[in-house]
Order: C-alpha cells, then structure tokens, then sequence
C-alpha cells in the first residue's frame, strides 16, 4: 500500500493547497476581499430567528388523489378505444404475440412503440381487408423464429404496398411476424412523418439499423428498387427497375434468406403519367408526379384509387449456404445475384399480372 | 497492481468509479482530480483514494501537478479522463477553445512521456457522432464525426479530444481506449451530459430517440476498459432508449415544440435573455442509438441497470433499476 498521506504535495504554484498551516497568500486575499463586501452589503445582520412551530391547520378529511393530465394520457384514449374496436381478439393476441417476441416496452432498439403500432395496425387493418382487398399466398417460405429478408417490388407514390404487406405478415404469417421495412433515408428528414414511422416500426435505411435488426432475428423488409420503383410511369408499369445489392450483400454476412415478395396492385394505385424532375429537384422531392388526380385536387389527389392487391411470397434465396463469406467483396457475384432475385420477382409479378388480366378478360 | 490517475473525478460517474476502483483488489492507488473541492463520497475510500483540487482548465495547476514529486512517487500507470466534469458558462461562448481540449492534450503528453503509463481511458459522449435524417439512428463506432461548423462549441470540444484520443490509437506506447457514452443518469434521476435537451426545445414534428446510460453502467464500462488488452474506439450504452420529449417531461416546463424556422427568434430572445444559445442542431431532429455490439464483444459490456421513467405528472422522473 502507497502512503502518501504524510507527504506534503509538491505543487508550490498551488493556490488552493494549504501547506504549511497558513493560508496561502491568494486564499488570504480572496477571503478579506469577501469580509470587506460581506460586511459593506450587510453590516449587522441579526440572528436568524427561532420560530415556534405551529400546528397544522385542521382542514377535515383528506382528499382522494386526482388524476393528472399524465394520468389521462396513460389511460386509454379515444384512439386505443377505437383500435379497440377494429381489433378482434385474435387480433390482439397476434399483436401481443409479436410485442412480446420483441420485448419492446416501452419503445424497442429502434424506436417502435408497441402501442403506437396497435394503433395503427387497427388502422390499415380496415384498408388491408375493405379498401385493398388484399390476396396473399406462400406464407410457408417466412421462417417461423429467425430472420429474413423481404425482397419485393415497389408502386405507387404513398408506400401503402410496404403497409399492406406488415399487415399481411400479421394476419396470416404463422406465427405471426413483425415485418420492418426499410424506408428511404429522405423520410427520415420529413416533420411528423419520421416520428410515426419509427414508431410503427419502419427503420430508416442505414446500414447500421439495418445490421441491427438482423442481428436480432427481425423481418425486414426491402425494396430494392429504391425511389426509382415510384418513379416508374404508368407505361411502365410492373417492370421492375435495377435493384440495389445492399441487401444481398447483408443477407450473406447474416446467413438469413432472401424471399422474393411479389405485389400486384401497388402500381395501378396511383399511375404516373409523368415525373416533373426539375421541380422535384427544386423541392428536394425524390419525384414531383403528375397523376390523373394529382396535382389537379391537391394533397387529395396522391390518396391510392382502391385496387385490389395481391402478395406472393416465393422461395427463398440462400446465397449464403452456396457462396462463401467473403463473396460480398466482389462486386459482380453481388450484382449477379441481386439479379436472381429482381428476375424471381419480376416473374411472381408476370404471373400475377397476367391472372389478374385473365380475371378481368 | 493498477495506480490510476483521474481527471474529473468530481463527477457522478466518478463518483462510481471510486467506488468501484476502491473495491477492486488489482488498484493498488487511486488519485483523483477535480476543481471543486474534496467529494464527500470519498470519505469512506481514503486507505487507496486520494484527491487533488486543482483547476484542471488552468495550464499551470495541471503542469505544476504533472511535474510534481507526488505525481513522480505515485507511479501511475493508468489515466482516466472523464471530460464531463468540467462544464460551465465560459466554456459555451462560440469561438473559445473550451478547457478540455488542452487539458487532454496535457494528460496524453504527460503519459507519453512517463514510460510507466501504459492506459489511457477515456470516457467520451455519443453526441460527437454526426446524426443521419430519422427518428432512429443506430451509430456504430465508424460513424462520422459531426463538424458542423455551426456546431455546439462543448460538442466540438468533445470531438477534438476525442481526435486527440484517436491519434495515440495508432502509437504502440499506450493502450488507449475511447469510451462513448449517451445521456447519463444519475440514481438521483438527473440526466447528464445531453445536449440536445439542455435548452428545453424540440422541432416541431421531431421527437428523436436517444439512447441513456445509467451513471452504474458507465462507471462498470470504465472498469472493463481499465482491464482490457483491448485499445480501440467503444460505444456504452443501456438498452433503453426514449424519445426526447419523454426525457424532457420530469423537466419544470416539458419540451416545447417551435417550427425550426423559429429557431434562429427564439436564439436572439434567449441569449438576451442569459439562458444560453438555442440552436437547431442536426441532433435536435436526429435520433442518437448506440450500436454496442463491439463493447460487447470485446470488453464483455452488458448494461446491469434499466433506466425507466416512474411516476406520473409533475413527479415523473428517471430511474435507474438492476436487471434481474
């Protein structure tokens, strides 16, 4: 054990260190300069006063605790009352299945609140069943416990697709999985609307939240078009455009599979006529469209026109039990095989546009 | 047997520190440094702990206590700097170089110098890293660093220390690590070190999610890093994380949401009114999450305690409970 107690500190310069059991010269000053002051303000200041203590005022009983603004806002609201009506019971145990597999309360890793997505579930629970009419089918290909990836096709200017298809993953997934989606970096920068989709769980597209979820064996999922897949004109309409690799590239450093999502719907629900790029440009917008209702009726006129959707999950991708590791250094084994993925969902969609057209036919 | 030298031991986490150094039969010494005067808390650790005061932001205090015989006899072989007990008004006047920097630079050279420090530790803030647009952001250690010009003067002091840190990562003479740590809190429920709520406003339609770190945790963080082989850049954090306007309501007056365009009045109002300088920082809008995979794995770093909000209304506060 070191004693150093006894020695005396070697700081000469020390204004602070008594040493010698005299005051040092700065501490000396800075304590009269305070007399001097001290007794200029205040030149006989009496003794504070003891004052007898008085007993308390009888005022009858007491009075029961009332609820505070806060205590209301814990109860439940008109909006969970109303989420509450849309939700049946085995709604709400799917849902609670799902918040306890997260362990999320009150906000998980990435900001999703639990009772913010019950919410809001109630809501597009409504539009998935009655606006959207919404088909699924190859629920078997998602993993029951770990991860995977959802690679879909993207449509449309407001992501209704990317709602419907965490609706779908709820209702007829089983068990029943929470599918976070991958939104672009720009929502993140828009007032409100970064709040409500962290909360529902939507993750802003890092790759470092995107490892995240990963790594705790979450659904994600990934449109790997981009903005390019909203920009599409009606013309083109389900034809996939070139997809990014980032996903491929995760999926193999995670061994999770890839499973193409095909959604039909989505691009019919508000078709581009054209895409005015030097305004969107001006605005910061990802696209400025001109639809047959937008901008002709205002904010009104981006609100989808109520097509019939159509989800299929095909089979899984598992690059990562046929390639090695490091294969995400090369660029065009990536390439390649994010190719293999766009062609898988490009035929899905082929197919379901084509039964939807026999259906009309 | 580790002889551990600290800077701004005054502090909450140091507080923990003491404690938990105290009572860790490999520290043989442990030498505090701070401004103010003795802590209290030391009272019950004085066999092994030692405190000096002295103004660390003044060049001449920490010269004449690193040319000293009692730092010479004391043969430290570990520094730790907890950059956050310094902190006041004169430091947040734009365009004054704040204290820490020097003081750092002063402690590194002073540890190169003396060939028996071989640790350096440092214990710096999550807000250096420069925050990507969402609610949520999960930062890894190779995030960027902010350099905003426009950027909150202690923020960048943060960074420059933090710089000066990363530089001795590359020298074999010291095994230094860098510790980021969120908002603390403190088990009185106090929230540290978050400069993102220290004026009391948040954008309107913006409620960014931030991660906190109860004072236990980051002292326990401290502590691994103190007996790891392992130099490197670390993010510590709890497993919690809230939204700002939640951490803002034990305050007195709750969050008060302005349009951002706003910001640049209420700035002119509030400094006139010497309640500091409000500023639409990018972390404002930004939410800040640690990713602490890499403490994890490498210094063994679990949170052991939750942070949760008790109570409701005007008492709700921060707590901080054992996980069980």
């Amino acid at each position: 054990m070191v004693d150093l107690k006894g020695e005396t500190p070697a700081l000469g310069c020390d204004p602070f260190t008594q040493t010698d059991g005299t005051l040092p010269y700065l501490l000396k000053l800075r304590e009269r300069t305070l007399r001097v002051v001290c007794d200029q303000q205040e030149p006989s200041r009496p003794p504070p006063r003891q004052e007898a203590r008085a007993a308390p005022p009888d005022l009858g009983p007491e009075l029961p605790d009332l609820p505070s603004f806060d205590d209301a806002e814990e109860l439940p609201g008109w909006l969970d009352r109303l989420a509450g009506v849309a939700l049946d019971r085995a709604d709400e145990e799917r849902l609670n299945l799902v918040a306890n597999m997260l362990a999320a309360h009150p906000y998980d890793a990435l900001g999703l609140s639990p009772r913010t997505a019950r919410r809001a579930y109630a809501v597009f629970k409504l539009l998935y069943r009655h606006y959207f009419r919404v088909a699924s089918s190859g629920h078997a290909a998602i993993p029951e416990k770990s991860g995977a990836i959802l690679a879909a096709n993207h449509g449309g200017l407001l992501p209704f697709d990317g709602a419907m298809v965490v609706v779908d993953m709820l209702l007829r997934a089983n068990p029943p999985r929470l599918a976070r989606a991958i939104v672009d970096r720009w929502a993140g920068t828009l007032p409100f609307v970064n709040i409500f989709y962290s909360r529902v769980g939507q993750v802003i597209g890092t790759r470092e939240n995107f490892r995240s979820l990963l790594r705790t064996s979450q659904i994600v999922l990934v449109f790997p078009e981009g903005t390019a897949g909203i920009r599409k004109r009606a013309a083109d309409r389900y034809v996939l455009q070139k997809f990014n690799v980032g996903f491929v590239e995760e999926s193999i450093r995670h061994r999770v599979p890839i499973v193409p999502t095909a959604i039909v719907g989505a691009d019919d629900q508000s078709p581009v006529l054209y895409d005015v790029k030097p305004l969107a440009r001006l605005l910061g917008l990802p696209v400025f469209p001109i639809t047959p209702t937008f901008p002709l009726l205002g904010p009104l006129g981006l609100l989808p026109y109520p097509v019939k959707y159509e989800i299929q999950y095909g089979e899984p991708f598992r690059f990562y039990e046929e390639f090695p590791q490091h294969v995400v250094d090369d660029a065009n084994a990536v390439r390649y095989m994010a190719e293999q993925v766009r062609r898988r969902v490009q035929e899905i969609v082929d197919r379901g546009v084509l039964r939807r057209r026999g259906k009309k036919a | 047997m580790r002889r551990v030298l600290i800077g701004h031991m005054d502090c909450a986490v140091g507080r923990r520190l003491v404690k938990a150094l105290y009572h860790d039969p490999d520290v043989a010494l442990v030498y505090g440094l701070g401004s103010g005067p003795t802590p209290s808390f030391l009272e019950p650790y004085q066999e092994k702990c030692f405190y000096q005061r002295l103004d660390l932001a003044k060049a001449r205090h920490l010269t004449g206590f690193l040319g000293s015989e009692r730092f010479a006899r004391a043969r430290f072989d570990s520094l730790i700097l907890l950059p956050f007990g310094q902190e006041n008004a004169a430091e947040r006047i734009p365009g004054k170089v704040p204290a820490l920097v020097s003081e750092t630079r002063r402690l590194l050279e002073a540890a190169r110098r003396d060939p028996r420090i071989e640790r350096f530790v440092m214990l710096s803030s999550a807000f250096v890293y420069s925050p990507e647009p969402g609610n949520v952001n999960m930062m890894a250690e190779e995030e960027p660093l902010s350099f905003a010009a426009d950027g909150d003067s202690r923020v960048r002091a943060w960074i420059d220390a933090d710089l000066l840190c990363q530089n001795e990562l590359k020298g074999p003479e010291l095994c230094m690590t860098i510790l980021r740590a969120p908002a603390i809190v403190t088990e009185a429920g106090e929230l540290l070190h978050c400069p993102p709520l220290e004026y009391g406003t948040i954008p309107l339609g913006y409620d960014p999610m931030i991660s906190v770190i109860s004072d236990r945790d980051a002292a326990r963080a401290l502590m691994l890093a103190l007996h790891s082989d392992q130099p490197g850049v670390y993010n510590v954090a709890g497993r919690e994380i809230f939204p700002a306007s939640e951490l803002l309501r034990p305050a007195r007056f709750g969050p008060l949401p302005l349009p951002r365009s706003l910001f640049g009045a209420v700035a002119l109002v509030s400094q006139t009114l010497g309640r500091g300088r409000q500023q639409a920082h990018d972390y404002q809008r930004y939410g800040v999450v640690l990713d602490t995979s890499r403490a994890r794995e490498a210094l063994g770093f679990e949170p052991q305690y939750r942070v949760e909000l008790r109570g409701r209304g005007g008492e709700r506060q921060l707590d901080t409970v054992r996980y069980r």
